[in-house]
């Protein structure tokens, strides 16, 4: 651990986010994480929407194997207690989030996504990052969420559609789950030296101080959180913070002009609501 | 130099292009219906600044030191160089082929690499000034006929700019003095041509017309550029005059350099002075051969057997047009280039010989067709080509009376000609555009003045004393009969060398006996034989002069005489014309009229033609071979009678035939169209033979003493000989005199036939080889990236989930080959 | 707490939401549906990106970096991850609130949320996708979230239903 810590952290990032080596074939059977990536990649095959009779049970017990597989893979956080509350975290966020793509009904599918959101929030809190957890909650969950779940009874008030209950052709659904099992293969293998690192054993002295470097003034667990976060947003990011409330307004405009250009004309409108 | 004469030779091309450049500009926006204006006016300056060119001309030609060179006056106006390329002709072939002479010793300078220069350059002579003088006059008189003519036309302003920019390039055509910029002019007409003549060009034929001017102009353009590069090959330089090889014109040093041959500065013209005085010519096939290429290039421009079917058609353009471009002037560049080449054409007898029957054979073949034309302007066009034709015939005799004759002749045919046009002109105004005799008829009383000035146009081309084409025709025939004289004498000379001479037909004159005759190359079989071929071309001559007066006088008569007859289409228009057309045919009547009589000599010497002992001034004619062939002024009494007497018959035949009920005029239609043929080919004529009384007697008489065998005998002899008989009269029937004629001998089927169809054949199978085997492979090579991109396009299935797949996959298979990159 | 284990683990939870969140992407028909799969990506960065920064927190929170990386250090430290977060949230709504907005129009101008419908893009000649087989929706799935009643049915003139006074 400490020979992480002396390293310049320039370089420290290059050297922990390359692998010095593609894995074996060996190697990658007898890996874990290799089986867990499998399974749950067929556990969200089976729980996207499909005809497969006992899909979703078939899809949600080998998923729970695959997320223990997966989780059992990962370094310990040398804490039992902050292990457990990261799991939980963990698991809502990431059940929350398979729910959200395989559940059949939109409506659903929000509500799903607002549960991982305040996972998210979960993780951002636990991380220090009090400031963010609030306002993903706000925006997302407070925000975001209700105005889908507004278009979606706006939308579809006629009930079920059946185009979300079946895909694009057939092989969208298998390419898409082998992609994205690859890409969370390929982040494995990637952070395959930062794994070795982590399981190394770390002296206490070197825990104690970098927990004492995070509570320092301008520390990430400082209690002076806010004014930490606003002083960096609004000295350092003050002409992003500039740009970003142009493009606000520039969205704005946007919606609206798109929203006035999508609208029937008033009196289509009046005629339509006579008839 | 004469300052006053290069004023007027740059002024007079000068104003024509300024006005039409001006109209071009202007007219359609500005002057629109006053667009004749700047046109007119200018042509008048240039009729003005040309008549005083004639004078200057004149009264150089006549001062002392001109007359004692004895080699004419001529003035040459160099402007800029418009091309100079050294050393591009290596050694000239002149050497290698001299005359028989012996006096065309090279030059020193012609063993120099020759430099090709092309300078811009005017020249003022005798025939320039002549040419110009009549051009502008003409295009002056037409110009203000065409502002009445033309008026209310969409495209008025164009007509006028087209006009001016004709006039340009005809001034130039004639004041050049190379024979590129001859060539380069000479298309500048041509394209002139095409543009009027497709004037209207909505109308298909007109179009057609056009295209067919130009194509059938091509032809000869072709063998006119041959005979330049053939003149370039042989004598190193296409310049008409004496210049220095530094291309400089001053006569001073031109003419030291001329004393003093050993400098090697000179450059003698084709045409110029100290060449034609040294008889510096080639002879024999070479000189042959560029004298028919030329003449093959001046048939096309002046519209001469085989190349004479574009101007009848030609025709469709507007009136003015066909009075000033395809009668007066374009059409006689050919006249005009052919005199000015004599010298090279004076060494060349068989050239002559070609050019004399080409023109009488065109004049008759012309004439004949005019006789049955009913389309008033094709009569005139078939007139101008048998008159074209009637100059080849005197410009073919070679002499100097036939040369000065031939361009008399055009001179004074340009005013008449003109006059016809413009007065069938203000005809078709009259009657609303239409021109068929048949038509209309009788106009006499309805359009007073037109008929009078059409009348003394008329009598003008018939050679009726003592109007201008009497005389100028009587030199024509007068030459033709002289050169049957000349071959007779020269046979006669040259075995009893002091033979007497026919006191009618003087020898010629004792100072021209220093320069042999050309004739004196010719075997005395060739010598006979060209005689007995100018005498069966005087006589044809003498008939197409009755054929002009027959089918001069039947257009008359059906135009102006006979019962009133107007056509629906004329409309408030019949009536006569207004006085701004009224004018120029007014004045033209009084030019045609007077003309031939203002040329005649004085009274004690009134066999002198003013107008060809002017020509004689002009460098050409001054010198040279063709002096030989000078004889003393003379009128020919007889030839003139005969010539008279022609015309006279042919006047009086068309009147009898025309005037009243036409009757006779209808039965020899149907005589010579071989009708009633068919009755013969009936085998029971025969039976009907005993009816006649005096075979009546004698069958009878037969049969009582038991004969009747006999008579049967002969009566299916003579039904089967009239059956063989009738074959060839029945096919006889559709190649009858009357239709040969009315179809203008079937020219232009022929040429389709042999020429145009056979071309589309071969066009048709170019074309066939190039859309599919060229294209083909082309399109082959084309087909091989649509049909690998239509294995690729299935993926182009416009969902954009599938996009966000395939951008996926792409950004992990970057991601892998990064990884694998910095693993490896 | 063993940091390099919770970067690591931080790291592979972010990795997973946006693995999720891509194949509910790709999959999904629903418009809705896709965008809040795309937002699901965008909080897999961001759950990265707050590990990265509490990572770096640990290492270097005040003057412990080198003299020549200060610069660097301060901007991408301890505070650059959530920084960047911020934004990201900035940017997640913009985004939002413009697919609202297309998807509205969209699906008045085609009557249904399918992004299958919009396949003009695709290359002349080549046929329409259309869906073989739609399979009947199960019992279990013709549910709706439904809200507890609560409090008094208000009464409603279904003509003003009708005719609304106000928009």
């Amino acid at each position: 651990m400490s020979h992480w810590l002396l390293t310049e952290t320039l370089h420290l990032s290059e050297a922990l986010l390359l692998a010095e080596g593609l894995p074996g074939w060996r190697e990658v059977l007898l890996c874990r994480s290799f089986w867990a990536i499998l399974l749950g990649g067929l556990a969200v095959w089976l729980l996207l929407p499909n005809r497969i009779a006992y899909g979703k049970t078939l899809g949600g017990v080998l998923g729970i194997i695959g997320a223990g597989l997966f989780a059992a893979d990962w370094p310990l956080l040398g804490n039992w207690t902050d292990q457990g509350v990261f799991w939980l975290l963990a698991l809502i966020t990431i059940g929350a989030a398979a729910s959200t793509i395989c559940s059949r009904s939109p409506v659903y599918s929000a509500i799903w996504f607002a549960l991982s959101i305040l996972g998210t929030a979960g993780l951002f809190f636990y991380n220090g990052a009090q400031f963010l957890g609030v306002a993903t909650v706000v925006v997302y969950a407070g925000a975001i969420v209700v105005t889908f779940l507004f278009v979606i009874m706006l939308a579809q008030p006629a009930g079920h559609s059946d185009y979300d209950r079946i895909t694009w052709g057939w092989f969208p659904k298998t390419f898409s789950v082998l992609t994205a099992a690859v890409f969370v293969g390929l982040l494995t293998m990637l952070l395959g030296n930062l794994k070795t690192a982590a399981e190394a054993p770390v002296e206490p002295a070197a825990l104690a101080a970098a927990a004492e470097r995070l509570e320092q003034p301008g520390g990430v667990l400082n209690s002076a959180h806010m004014a930490n976060v606003g002083k960096h947003l609004f000295t350092e990011h003050l002409i992003s913070v500039e740009l970003a409330g142009t493009l606000l307004l520039a969205a704005l405009v946007g919606a609206v002009a798109m929203a006035i250009q999508g609208k029937p004309r008033l009196a289509t409108q009046i005629e339509e609501a006579l008839r | 130099m004469n300052d006053r004469i290069t004023f007027c030779l740059t002024i007079i091309p000068a104003l024509p292009l300024l006005a039409a450049v001006v109209v071009a500009v202007l007219g359609p926006k500005l002057l629109k219906a006053y667009s004749h204006v700047p046109v007119v006016l200018a042509l008048a300056g240039a009729c003005v600044a040309s008549l005083v060119l004639v004078g200057e001309v004149s009264r150089e030609q006549s001062s002392v030191a001109v007359r004692q060179a004895g080699q004419g006056f001529e003035q040459v106006v160099t402007y800029w160089t418009w091309a100079a390329v050294p050393d591009a002709l290596a050694a000239p072939t002149e050497a290698a082929a001299p005359t028989e002479s012996g006096a065309s010793a090279a030059t020193s300078a012609d063993a120099k690499p020759r430099t090709f220069r092309i300078d811009i350059s005017l020249r003022a002579d005798a025939l320039t000034a002549m040419m110009l003088g009549m051009v502008t006059f003409v295009a002056t008189l037409v110009a203000i006929f065409a502002a009445g003519y033309m008026h209310g036309d969409r495209s008025y302003w164009r007509f006028f700019a087209t006009v001016g920019l004709f006039v340009f390039s005809m001034t130039m055509l004639v004041s050049v003095s190379n024979f590129l910029l001859l060539f380069v002019f000479w298309e500048a007409v041509g394209v002139c041509s095409y543009l009027l003549i497709g004037f209207w060009y909505e109308k298909p034929e007109a179009a057609a017309a056009g295209k067919k001017a130009f194509l059938v102009n091509r032809v000869g353009d072709f063998a006119f550029t041959l005979a330049m590069f053939l003149i370039w090959c042989t004598y190193g330089t296409l310049n008409y005059h004496d210049t220095l090889a530094t291309g400089a014109t001053d006569p001073e040093a031109v003419q030291r350099a001329v004393v003093d041959p050993g400098s090697g500065e000179l450059v003698a013209g084709v045409l110029g002075q100290s060449r034609i005085a040294a008889g510096n010519y080639v002879a024999g096939g070479l000189a042959t051969a560029i004298c028919l290429l030329l003449l093959l290039g001046a048939c096309g421009k002046s519209a001469q057997f085989p190349l004479h079917v574009w101007l009848p058609d030609a025709m469709e353009g507007p009136t003015p047009v066909s009075a000033l471009i395809h009668a007066a002037t374009m059409v006689t560049a050919g006249v005009y280039m052919i005199a000015r080449c004599t010298p090279l054409f004076a060494v060349s007898p068989e050239a002559q010989l070609t050019v004399a029957c080409v023109g009488g054979f065109t004049a008759l073949l012309a004439g004949l067709i005019a006789l049955t034309q009913f389309d008033l302007k094709r009569v005139l066009a078939y007139s101008t080509i048998s008159q074209l034709g009637y100059m080849f015939l005197a410009l073919g005799a070679g002499s100097m009376l036939g040369i000065t004759g031939g361009m008399y002749h055009l001179f004074t045919h340009a005013f008449f000609k003109a006059l016809l046009f413009l007065g069938a002109g203000s005809v078709m105004h009259a009657m609303g555009g239409v021109i068929d005799m048949r038509q209309f008829g009788g106009l006499r009383r309805l359009m007073p003045w037109t008929h009078a000035t059409f009348l003394v146009g008329c009598l003008a081309l018939s050679g009726i004393f003592p109007l201008a084409g009497f005389w100028s025709k009587d030199v024509i025939l007068a030459s033709v009969h002289d050169k049957v004289h000349a071959f007779d004498h020269e046979l006669e000379h040259r075995h009893t060398p002091h033979a007497l001479h026919d006191p009618a037909h003087p020898a010629p004159e004792s100072s021209a006996e220093a320069k042999p005759s050309p004739l004196a190359s010719l075997t005395d079989g060739q010598l006979a034989a060209y005689s007995k071929i100018y005498n069966v071309l005087y006589w044809a001559s003498v008939f197409t002069a009755f054929l002009t007066a027959l089918y001069t006088f039947r257009a008359l008569c059906l135009t102006f005489y006979g019962e009133e007859r107007i056509p629906a289409q004329a409309g408030h228009h019949a009536h006569e014309s207004p006085p701004l057309m009224v004018a120029p045919l007014v004045a033209l009547a009084i030019a045609s009229a007077v003309v031939g009589v203002l040329c005649i000599g004085t009274l004690n010497n009134w066999g002198t033609n003013k107008l060809t002992t002017y020509l004689e001034g002009a460098p050409s004619l001054a010198a040279g071979a063709i002096t030989a062939t000078k004889v003393p002024a003379e009128f020919h009494l007889a030839v003139a009678g005969v010539g008279t007497v022609a015309a006279l018959a042919g006047l009086i035949l068309g009147l009898y035939l025309y005037l009243g009920d036409r009757k006779e005029a209808r039965f020899l239609q149907q005589m010579f169209d071989l009708q009633g043929v068919d009755r013969l080919t009936d085998p029971q004529w025969v039976v009907g033979l005993e009816r006649v009384w005096w075979i009546g007697l004698v069958t009878r008489f037969l049969r009582r003493n038991y004969l009747g065998w006999l008579v049967t005998a002969i009566g299916y002899v003579l039904g089967v000989l009239s059956l063989i008989l009738a074959i060839p009269l029945l096919v006889g029937q559709f190649v009858s005199p009357y239709k040969l004629s009315l179809h203008k001998f079937y020219f232009d089927e022929l040429y389709n036939a042999a020429i145009v169809w056979p071309l589309r054949l071969a066009a048709s199978v170019c074309y066939w080889i190039d859309r599919w085997i060229v294209d083909g492979l082309v399109n082959l090579v084309g087909a091989i990236p649509p049909a690998v991109g239509s294995v690729m396009r299935n993926l182009q299935m416009g969902l954009v989930q599938f996009y966000a797949l395939a951008m996926m996959l792409g950004a992990l298979i970057l991601v892998a080959a990064r990884m694998i990159w910095a693993a490896g | 707490m063993n940091e390099l284990s919770l970067l690591y683990n931080y790291l592979a939870v972010g990795g997973i939401l946006f693995a999720l969140g891509l194949i509910g992407f790709l999959v999904r028909r629903n418009m809705i549906v896709m965008f809040l799969c795309a937002e699901m990506m965008l909080q897999g960065v961001s759950v990265s990106l707050i590990g990265f920064g509490r990572y770096h927190g640990s290492l270097a929170a005040a003057g412990i970096a080198s003299a020549g990386q200060a610069e660097w250090s301060q901007a991408a430290g301890p505070w650059g991850g959530q920084m960047l977060v911020i934004f990201i949230i900035t940017v997640a709504a913009c985004e939002a609130g413009i697919a609202m907005a297309l998807v509205l129009m969209l699906a008045r101008r085609s009557g249904s949320l399918d992004a299958a419908f919009w396949q003009d893009l695709r290359e002349e000649g080549q046929p329409a996708f259309v869906d073989q087989e739609v399979p009947e929706e199960r019992t279990e799935d013709r549910v709706w979230p439904v809200l507890t009643p609560a409090g008094v049915r208000p009464e409603s003139d279904p003509d003003q239903l009708l005719h609304r006074p106000r928009v």
